[in-house]
């Protein structure tokens, strides 16, 4: 009796075991509730759009179009206009042009653009999931944003065009395929200056093509076009940037606000903006805002503007009256809300036109002077009455576009030094960030910046 | 003749009666224990000359019937000193009470070990255990600080003085970079919730929910072999938290009521008015020396910024020039203001008893702390109920229910400007409130007006309007509980399964009002709030069974096997909002507009097959086997499971023949073990490819989150351990040492990749870290009888070596780093060199270079080395217990050495007058003239002179505590008898009464909370000192 107890108690026993043991396993099958696999990611049209906004996501975030694509540029080309008070010593180093290698801001601009262009990747690796219509416009957008952060990695971490031969200068690596699984493979070596701003050429110009010309707050073809006729400006090739100003400008879709301050600060981007990065309170960065705003408009007051400024003003002009002065110095009144941020206007499309022009001796569109009247007009100066030269539209970009990120790149294509420094100083290149130097072996460091 | 006859049967009827009346002579009394006089049950009584006795019965009584004489009495009991005593009866009743001292380390005693327990005698593996009764009535909210200093292998430290606040517990070292470094703690069988799940980067204690009265035993599971049957999370070591059970006999009754008054173990000096006008003028004018410009431009500069601070009290006459205070001196002692009067009391009741067949425990208590830190108090409220039930012989159900709500006002981490001790960077001359807010138009104080708090005028945010103007509180809600069936199948074959749940919520309310704009960052003056919910429900079910039997009388087996399951699931929502219409609304309702609102979730799970095998050979040859096949759905698809294997053996030695000769030596036994462990403390989802979700411009998106791993798998230790415990002079002198080697493999570091991919680490399993030590435990009883006094000495060494990262450096903290070759967390920065006696500047060691020794006055020139370790070189405890007639002393003196503290918030307060916090007193001892020989460099105002981080800030944390002191008086029996009282006890206790140290800061026993981490060790940045705390209390049983 007690055998047969012993028996069966051990059987049953066992039994059960192996029945929990067998449907526990299944226990372990847990997924996360924030996050998809990998796998399932992009196999439908929803998620392959979503994939879309997620690369936009970070392209307008504070390491890139929320702020470091513009603020330090401008703090590297500073030649006395305004001055670095804050206390993060990483715009300080830029501000002062000694960037150490480990500058964690200027490395974020790396981090965070090769990021933006792995998302836009993975969305052009899944186009054939969406039907033709769509897929046309996607593809469109995604190339949109590769080009663009292929663009601002070129033309900071890279010699400018005009300094040596851009066919042998080392650009930044460029990446066209998403990344599955990280190998050695990942050690990729830089490509030429030129040959980034091939694929940069040939990623907008396809964008262009495909991009409708209304597309709510994401890019447009005319963004593209602007985008372009930047690039173009930057190789020299003024022909070209005449074509793609004139283009957006003859769209007649956009026009110059009445006064120059209702192109700053609005909820919604007024007709002048041909691009902006939408920024609201639930969602959105603002660094501009953050560094040059005082602590009454929210920022840290990091960015005083001093009178070697000012001066560059003619009397009379509206955009002179454009600042503020809070926290004990003078202010722009450019980044003071929390409200989108305008990448391309209007007026620097005229001015792009107007400057191409004068060097290539044409009148595509309208004649330079006019195109220079327009902008000067619309901040309350008279028209210009003077021989027009290169410098003078030079010297308009400079108060109609100042703290909008254009300064080092003006000085370094038209040969300018900044203050004593020459445009073709090592100093005025951001280094290659020491993390990636140490993770690559393929990777050249910019001169200058010996560990 | 008759009458002869009756008379002799008279007087033979007499002397039977009398010989009769002379046997009956009786010995009684009651058998409590010497400390708390509970009264024992069934402990045994014998007389040797009789070779007969007695058990105490349900009240502790006992009885013995013996002729007049001497008689040698043994009484025995487990978990007690055996009481030898020789009594002599006359023809009397005699009543004696006896007092039995309870036997810390005695042989006999049971230990809980995973999955049941055993004798300590036949114990394997490396075990530590407390009773409960020892950390009885401690002053603290959390039951690891309570265990400080008392047991040897593990090391515990509290990260601030702050309430609620997390501790740092490693035994045996940390053996994990990125993975948790916790210890695995299990209270009643459940691996209990215990994740940090604070909204900022002030952690928050899950183990402040359990009550520290209610425990029984504490065992803490050191080496492989003890720890294996956890498997995957035992890396760390496990602890057992067992609590009160009922028992069979009288229900007996607690009533336990203590309170008491805090204050900060120490405080420091800052400068006083007079001070800082002295060192700050000097520095205004050295400045104007190096710059070349007349003294009086910098004494301008300094006097404005005084007159700013001091909200226009330092201000200059018109007229004149000269400078004066309008209304008198402003002296602020703003240190003082961070504190506040602190005082605690708690009040419990508890029940515990049973018949033989239900037995019950229950508790009820309440306590209310108010810290020594302004804003900070925690209340809490928890109850238990334990049963037990024999439904049959074979059958016996039982539950544990414990539910807890406690309340807490916690505090900013330390790095923000709002938490109380930043308020010493105030300097002197700056007034707590504003005056000016009660002037009128000429400057005239308005009478009946109270001045306002602001944030106006001072160096930083003055966080005394968050103390005034916001609130932080935070709710939990604990409840664990757990039933079991136990059912025998055989007398040597039991079963048991379990099924438990850890449910734990929490809420998090904050509100910050309009007047806290300032260093809240983007608040515009309106009003902040934010509502946080997480609730973490953990179950877990398990089943094993344990087949107990002994072969030949001499081969004894036991072999437990079993299965278990769990599944943790987290939710949490919060929601921002902005706007309010006054402080009087709090609740997001009333915001005018929501900023942020989102909700989340995770879970995990673990399922897992154990077995232990223990034989013993003739009660001398010890051998233990166990084995557990984990697995997790944190790991890899390839390698969701482990297997984790331990083994060890033990010899009594004592017992062998040959030993038999050796009579000083009571017990000897030597044993090792090897084994492997595993933790699984990471991410939930770190071996998958992850996409996760964002949005712009309301729109929703994804983007790649994670590059996947599928071949992620555990971390591993390997630990090898040898131990030798033996008891000399008559069981008086105890001793337990442990030699013990640890290797981890496979460490899970996130390995750095090209950013170009779109990532920039990697979770890979590289690397190898070792731990090794030694581990001594010395218990003493020095004198026995009336006075008794006995002693505990224990202490630890542990040395951790990074021996591969793959090359990697990790950053932590401030300074620290996890670098090959050296103990985790070492400090890695400049090298002080002094001060340059001829010109007062501040000099650093090259450390690089042909002259390495060479110094620089630029602290960039000087290459960063390690110049100084976090991790002690040992840590103990020394105790020591008196007790004489009712009377009992403990005093506990707990000591850490060897680790050095970077105190980071000394670039700002001891910089010798850089900017204008305010500096610490010895910054007075500045470099005056040439010749002059100091450690602290020339003061010059907005110029940087010796305050980069460097070892300037480094210091020895050595010290040694005076941990707790606590005097108490048991009252008679015979007194409390007549009150139908059975026990009262009056008590009191002092914590951390003193403490020696050669550390200049608040606290040596500091690690601020924003940093903590496996990395971030040693760092002080206006962390809160501990609190001194004196209590009294009473315990009556009834």
């Amino acid at each position: 009796m007690i055998m047969n107890y012993k028996k069966i108690t051990s059987a049953v026993f066992g039994f059960l075991l192996l029945i929990m043991l067998v449907s526990c396993d299944a226990l372990l099958d847990t997924d996360p509730q924030q996050s998809i696999s990998e796998e399932e990611a992009l196999t439908t049209p929803g998620n392959v759009r979503a994939a879309l906004i997620g690369a936009y996501s970070l392209h307008r975030a504070s390491t890139q179009y929320g702020g470091r694509y513009m603020f330090l540029p401008d703090l590297l080309a500073d030649d006395g206009d305004i001055n670095w008070t804050g206390t993060f010593f990483q715009p300080r180093e830029v501000f002062d042009k000694t960037i150490s290698p480990d500058n964690s801001f200027t490395q974020s601009v790396w981090t965070g653009s090769y990021n933006t262009i792995n998302r836009a990747n993975n969305v052009l690796d899944a186009l054939d999931v969406l039907d033709a219509a769509e897929s046309v416009r996607v593809e469109g957008e995604a190339l949109f944003l590769r080009g663009l952060a292929h663009f601002e990695l070129v033309r900071v971490f890279g010699r400018a065009y005009n300094d040596g031969d851009p066919t042998q200068n080392p650009g930044v690596p460029i990446v066209t395929a998403p990344t599955r699984g990280i190998g050695d493979d990942a050690q990729i070596p830089r490509a030429t200056v030129e040959q980034v701003y091939q694929q940069v050429i040939s990623d907008l110009e396809d964008a262009r093509d495909q991009l409708p010309a209304t597309n709510g707050i994401f890019a447009t073809t005319y963004a593209a076009s602007g985008m372009l006729a930047r690039v173009h400006l930057m190789r020299g090739d003024y022909e070209n940037a005449a074509i793609e100003a004139n283009r957006v400008i003859e769209s007649e879709r956009f026009s110059l606000m009445p006064s120059f301050e209702e192109a700053f600060n609005q909820e919604t981007s007024p007709v002048e903006h041909i691009y902006a990065t939408r920024v609201t309170v639930q969602d959105g960065a603002h660094e501009m805002r953050l560094y040059y705003a005082s602590s009454d408009f929210g920022g840290r007051a990091d960015i005083d503007i001093l009178d070697q400024h000012l001066e560059r003003y003619e009397d009379g002009d509206e955009r002179a009256d454009f600042f503020y002065s809070g926290g004990g110095a003078l202010r722009t009144q450019k980044w003071s809300t929390f409200t989108n941020i305008p990448i391309i206007r209007l007026s620097e499309m005229y001015l792009i036109r107007a400057e191409s022009n004068l060097r290539e001796g044409s009148s595509l569109g309208d004649s330079p002077i006019n195109d220079l009247n327009r902008v000067r007009n619309r901040a309350g100066l008279d028209d210009f009455d003077d021989d027009l030269s290169l410098q003078v539209i030079l010297d308009e970009r400079r108060v109609e576009l100042a703290f909008e990120g254009h300064l080092l790149h003006d000085k370094k294509r038209n040969g300018e030094s900044v203050g004593s420094i020459p445009f073709d100083a090592n100093q005025l290149v951001y280094p290659i960030p020491l993390r990636e130097l140490e993770v690559n072996p393929n990777l050249e460091p910019n001169p200058g910046y010996g560990q | 003749m008759t009458y002869r006859y009756i008379l002799f049967l008279l007087i033979g009827f007499f002397l039977l009666v009398e010989n009769a009346y002379a046997q009956q002579s009786t010995l009684s009394g009651v058998v409590t224990d010497s400390r708390s006089g509970e009264e024992l049950v069934g402990v045994n009584l014998f007389v040797e000359e009789t070779a007969s006795g007695t058990t105490t019965n349900l009240e502790g009584r006992y009885e013995l019937t013996l002729n007049p004489g001497t008689y040698n009495l043994r009484i025995t009991y487990i978990g007690y000193r055996t009481k030898n005593v020789q009594i002599t009866i006359e023809s009397d009743i005699k009543a004696r009470d006896f007092q039995m001292v309870a036997d810390r380390v005695d042989l006999d005693q049971v230990v809980v070990v995973g999955f049941g327990t055993r004798s300590r005698r036949d114990v394997t593996g490396s075990i530590s255990s407390i009773s409960g009764e020892e950390i009885q009535n401690t002053p603290v909210n959390t039951v690891e600080s309570a265990i400080q200093g008392r047991i040897a292998g593990i090391a515990i430290q509290r990260e601030t003085g702050k309430l609620g606040g997390a501790s740092q517990v490693r035994i045996r070292g940390g053996s994990s970079v990125t993975g948790s470094n916790q210890p695995l703690y299990v209270v009643d069988g459940i691996p209990i919730t215990m994740d940090d799940l604070s909204i900022n980067a002030s952690a928050t204690n899950p183990l402040s929910d359990l009550n520290q009265n209610d425990i029984e035993s504490i065992e803490i599971l050191k080496d492989a072999s003890a720890a294996a049957i956890y498997g995957s999370r035992a890396s760390n070591g496990v602890i057992l938290i067992t609590t009160k059970r009922g028992r069979e006999g009288r229900t007996q009754f607690n009533y336990s009521f203590q309170a008491g008054f805090s204050e900060p173990t120490n405080k420091r000096e800052f400068l006083n008015t007079a001070e800082f006008f002295e060192l700050y003028e000097e520095a205004a004018r050295n400045r104007a020396i190096d710059d070349g410009v007349d003294p009086q431009v910098w004494i301008d500069i300094l006097y404005d910024e005084i007159n700013f601070l001091s909200a226009g009290e330092f201000r200059q006459n018109s007229e004149t020039g000269e400078w004066f205070w309008r209304d008198g001196v402003i002296d602020t002692n703003w240190e003082n203001e961070a504190f506040q009067n602190a005082g605690m009391f708690k009040h419990e009741l508890s029940a515990r008893g049973g018949s033989d067949k239900t037995r019950f425990f229950l508790s009820g208590a309440y306590s209310d702390e108010t810290g020594i830190l302004i804003n900070n108090d925690f209340e809490r409220i928890s109850g238990r109920a334990n049963i037990d039930q024999d439904v049959s012989d074979r059958l016996r159900i039982g539950m544990n229910l414990s539910t807890n709500r406690s309340v807490m006002n916690r505090l900013s981490s330390d790095n923000a400007f709002a938490t109380p001790m930043q308020l010493v960077a105030q300097p002197p001359i700056t007034p707590i409130r504003d005056p000016r807010t009660c002037f009128d138009e000429n400057e005239e104080p308005i009478p009946g007006c109270t001045p306002q708090l602001s944030g106006d005028f001072t160096e930083y945010y003055n966080g005394l309007l968050h103390r005034d103007f916001s609130s932080f509180e935070t709710t939990i809600f604990r409840t664990i509980g757990s039933a079991y069936a136990d059912f025998n199948i055989l007398p040597e074959l039991a079963l048991r399964t379990e099924y438990s749940a850890d449910i734990l919520t929490q809420n998090e309310e904050q509100y910050y009002g309009a007047l806290t704009a300032r260093g809240v960052g983007g608040n515009d003056g309106e009003g902040l709030g934010v509502s946080r919910w997480v609730r973490v429900q953990n179950w877990q079910t398990q089943t094993y069974g344990t087949y107990q039997n002994t072969f030949d009388d001499v081969h004894n087996v036991e072999i437990v096997g079993g299965f278990s399951a769990q599944r943790v699931t987290d939710s949490r929502s919060l929601v921002e909002g902005r706007g309010f219409p006054n402080d009087s609304f709090r609740r997001i309702a009333s915001a005018a507009e929501i900023l942020a609102g989102s909700s989340s979730g995770s879970e995990y799970s673990f399922v897992s097959v154990y077995s232990r095998a223990n034989y013993a050979f003739d009660e001398r040859y010890l051998l233990s086997i166990s084995g557990r096949v984990d697995g997790s759905s944190r790991f890899g698809i390839d390698n969701r499971y482990g297997f984790f294997p331990a083994g060890s053996v033990g010899w009594i030695i004592s017992d062998e023949g040959f030993m038999d000769d050796v009579n000083f030596v009571d017990f000897l036994k030597i044993r090792a073990s090897y084994g492997l462990t595993g933790n699984a403390e990471i991410g939930n989802f770190a071996s998958r490819g992850l996409f996760g979700g964002t949005s712009y411009g309301g729109f929703p998106g994804i983007n790649p989150t994670q590059s996947p791993n599928p071949d992620l798998r555990w971390e591993q230790t390997s630990q090898f351990d040898i131990g030798l415990d033996f008891n000399v002079l008559g069981n008086r002198v105890r001793v337990e040492t442990d030699y013990y080697v640890r290797n981890t493999r496979d460490l899970l570091l996130n390995v750095n990749v090209p950013a170009t991919t779109g990532f920039t680490t990697q979770l890979r399993n590289v690397g190898q870290l070792e731990n090794r030590g030694f581990e001594f435990t010395i218990n003493t009883i020095n004198i026995e009888g009336d006075f008794q006094w006995t002693s505990n000495f224990n202490f630890s060494t542990n040395k951790n070596k990074l021996t591969d990262l793959d090359g990697q450096v990790i950053t932590g903290g401030f300074v620290n780093r996890a670098i090959e070759g050296q103990p985790i967390g070492v400090f890695f920065t400049r090298e002080y060199a002094g001060v340059d006696p001829e010109n007062g500047r501040a000099l650093y060691f090259l450390n690089q270079g042909d002259n390495p020794r060479d110094t620089t006055v630029n602290p960039n020139d000087a290459a960063e080395v390690v110049v100084g370790d976090p991790n002690p070189d040992f840590t103990g405890g020394f105790s020591n217990n008196f007790s004489f007639r009712g009377f009992d002393l403990n005093v506990l003196l707990q000591f850490v050495s060897g680790n050095d503290i970077y105190t980071a918030s000394g670039r700002f307060m001891s910089a010798n007058a850089w900017f204008f916090d305010n500096q610490t007193r010895d910054q007075l001892n500045r470099w005056r003239e040439p010749g002059d020989v100091t450690d602290v460099p020339r003061p010059t105002l907005f110029r940087a002179n010796g305050t980069a981080p460097s070892s300037r800030y480094i210091v020895d944390g050595s010290y040694i505590r005076l941990k707790n002191v606590t005097l108490a008086y048991n009252l008679p029996r015979s007194f409390l008898n007549q009150y139908g009282v059975e026990r009262m006890r009056i008590y009191t206790t002092g914590i951390n009464l003193l403490t020696f140290t050669g550390y200049d800061g608040w606290d040596p026993e500091v690690n601020t909370d924003f940093l903590a981490g496996n990395i971030g060790l040693g760092n002080e940045f206006y962390s809160a000192p501990q609190a001194r705390t004196f209590t009294f209390g009473i315990d009556i049983g009834f």
